[in-house]
């Protein structure tokens, strides 16, 4: 009941944030000083081809009353055809989520499921060599750029070693891909029972997934450090510590109570890491969302830069609640105050 | 504990001496000493280029396009023969040029707006805080990138966008060193005495509150760094031949899978190096000015 009432308030809260969102990206392309319709005609194009254009695109109206239209339209459902490809925008976008979901989830899971503990054992050592250790890789991976980790593991295991596919794409360009259930082609070939597809899917995923890893890992480690060091040094903590209770049952204690924040941090840092994934997605020309939109913005296409942040808003507020929900689940104290 | 942060206070003036006073600095963070000197070195490739580069850094070589690293040419040269170790060493110019403008940008915009929302609080606050809340849902590279492509790519525009977009940072410790300070007896009786808002801001407020500011201030650097160099890796913004560092990397990009990883991987590890110096600059900085950090990992 209370998990309902809570989702309830926060599709409440969301309806403004979306509306915000989607008049901010509408503005922010159209009152920078780049005119896409120059672009789009090319350079042979006579000015009556660029207006007729223009008009065509419905950017020789006034900003509202654009606006306004392309609002009716969202309302509706219809995220608008893309500018350059004029295919619509939406179903664009829905067939490349999944894509770039399933990149990032094992990316950020296998980050997490090496950071945490990582992070967790050196705040359980501090200062001792091993946090030393992390403490420096950590700091290392805040500071390699995604796209050239990215083009290193592309030397290193494709070229130098010819352990890893080239970067072109989620599957082998000589295999026919997988008829489409989730849009990951790892599970589609499992349904699908093509072993082959199956085997490059895996291939392909595995230097992306790397990367995302290697990049999510560091802020976890050093994030999970810091919530297990403070909860470490709080007054119940040193109480018990100081009542005798043994090391490992102390140790527990912190575990429990850096649980919530740290599952906390690591939603956040999901929507964080959409940026790195999608320089990442560039790099290894993985098709998903991510590069979608950086083509977009990098091309002026204004209908699918605004599907693509509309998207992206989405995204984040869904892993919000469901983080929220998670932490509501494991401590209900924080539900009764919220 | 109270003992740490005072001998913290203490020690700069009254261990004597510029000699004793960095190495009080050492001992208390390495990782700071080590950052520092870090960017010294970067400091002086910018300075001194001139004397340091062997070969012009926009010269190209016609005969000897995508040579491998020799004694003639140290780290190579790429697609145009251009020599990518003088190249490395003049990027470390735009690295700074970059760089220093945005900290100052974010602060001269973050800093004044954090003062006045946490000073005056209230719906003025409640507004600007949650535009900044709105503004962190999107991953600051696409803000980056949609806003310098929209605003026109150029270095100039680089620089202001990205000062503009990380001003939110400098807001948010401002604010919050703000309101815990404006209980303070010291900004009371400033009310008091008749100063008017801007002088208890910048006067009275300022000084104080600027510490986590300055803390903040080396790992924004290395994230406009980083971020700058990304637009270019990108196209948008600095264009190749320029040597810098992002556009450097965007062109051995392609090389990368064909065995010629010089034009890529120098660059970037120049990149990795100066932002892993600014990161270990500001970590150090964050336990020498907060001394309670470092103390609870004791």
């Amino acid at each position: 009941m209370a998990i309902l009432r809570f989702l309830l308030r926060r599709l409440v809260l969301v309806v403004p944030l979306l509306l915000a969102v989607v008049f901010f990206t509408f503005m922010l392309v159209r009152i920078g000083g780049q005119d896409p319709v120059a672009r789009i005609a090319g350079p042979t194009a006579t000015q009556g081809e660029i207006e007729t254009i223009r008009s065509e695109l419905g950017l020789d109206k006034p900003l509202f009353a654009q606006f306004a239209i392309y609002l009716g339209l969202v309302a509706r459902g219809d995220l608008g055809r893309s500018w350059i490809s004029n295919r619509p925008v939406l179903s664009d976008i829905v067939e490349r989520v999944p894509v770039t979901l399933e990149l990032m989830l094992w990316g950020v899971g296998i980050g997490a499921l090496v950071g945490i503990p990582v992070g967790l054992f050196a705040a359980s050592r501090p200062n001792r060599m091993f946090d030393q250790l992390s403490r420096g890789i950590s700091l290392l991976g805040f500071s390699i750029p995604t796209y050239w980790l990215g083009l290193v593991m592309l030397f290193v295991f494709f070229y130098l070693l010819d352990w890893a596919p080239p970067g072109m794409g989620r599957v082998s360009l000589m295999l026919t891909p997988p008829p489409r259930v989730t849009g990951s082609y790892l599970i589609d070939g499992l349904i699908a029972a093509d072993w082959e597809v199956v085997h490059s899917a895996a291939a392909q995923l595995v230097l992306p997934v790397l990367c995302v890893a290697i990049i999510s890992a560091a802020p976890i480690i050093k994030q999970t450090r810091a919530i297990a060091l403070e909860v470490s040094a709080s007054d119940y903590v040193r109480y018990a510590r100081a009542a005798g209770l043994p090391r490992r049952q102390v140790q527990q204690m912190v575990l429990r109570n850096s649980r919530t924040p740290v599952i906390t941090y690591v939603g956040t840092e999901l929507t964080g890491l959409v940026g790195s994934t999608s320089l990442i997605e560039y790099v290894f020309a993985w098709g998903g969302l991510g590069q979608y939109g950086l083509n977009a913005i990098i091309a002026g296409d204004f209908v699918a830069i605004q599907g693509y942040v509309l998207f992206l808003a989405m995204f984040s507020v869904i892993v919000f609640v469901v983080v929220d929900l998670a932490v509501m689940i494991l401590e209900p104290r924080a539900a009764l105050q919220g | 504990m109270s003992g740490a942060a005072e001998s913290a206070r203490i020690a700069l003036p009254a261990s004597g001496g510029a000699l004793a006073h960095v190495i009080g600095v050492a001992r208390r963070s390495p990782t700071f000493v080590i950052g520092a000197a870090i960017i010294l070195a970067f400091a002086a490739l910018a300075v001194f280029h001139p004397w340091l580069m062997p070969h012009d850094p926009v010269r190209a070589f016609p005969t000897q396009v995508l040579h491998a690293p020799d004694a003639q040419f140290w780290f190579g040269t790429d697609s145009n023969g251009m020599d990518v170790f003088s190249r490395v060493i003049y990027g470390a110019i735009y690295a700074f040029a970059i760089a220093a403008p945005v900290v100052v940008i974010g602060m001269a915009i973050g800093v004044p707006i954090g003062l006045f929302t946490g000073y005056r609080g209230g719906w003025l606050d409640e507004i600007v805080m949650r535009f900044f809340d709105a503004l962190r849902v999107f991953p600051s590279i696409i803000l980056a990138l949609a806003v310098v492509a929209a605003a026109g790519p150029s270095l100039l525009n680089v620089i202001l966008v990205l000062g503009i977009l990380d001003s939110p940072v400098y807001a948010r410790v401002v604010r919050a060193e703000v309101l815990a300070l404006r209980a303070n007896a010291y900004v009371e009786s400033a009310v008091a005495a008749g100063n008017p808002t801007w002088r208890i801001l910048f006067v009275h407020l300022m000084p104080n509150a600027l510490q986590g500011a300055m803390a903040q201030s080396a790992v924004r650097a290395a994230w406009a760094v980083r971020i700058s160099a990304t637009l270019a890796f990108l196209g948008v913004g600095i264009q190749p031949p320029t040597p810098e560092w992002g556009a450097m990397i965007r062109q051995g990009a392609e090389y990368m899978v064909t065995g010629q990883w010089w034009v890529g991987i120098f660059p970037g590890a120049a990149l990795i190096a100066l932002v892993l110096g600014l990161n270990m600059l500001g970590d150090g900085l964050q336990d020498l000015l907060d001394p309670r950090r470092k103390a609870a990992t004791r």
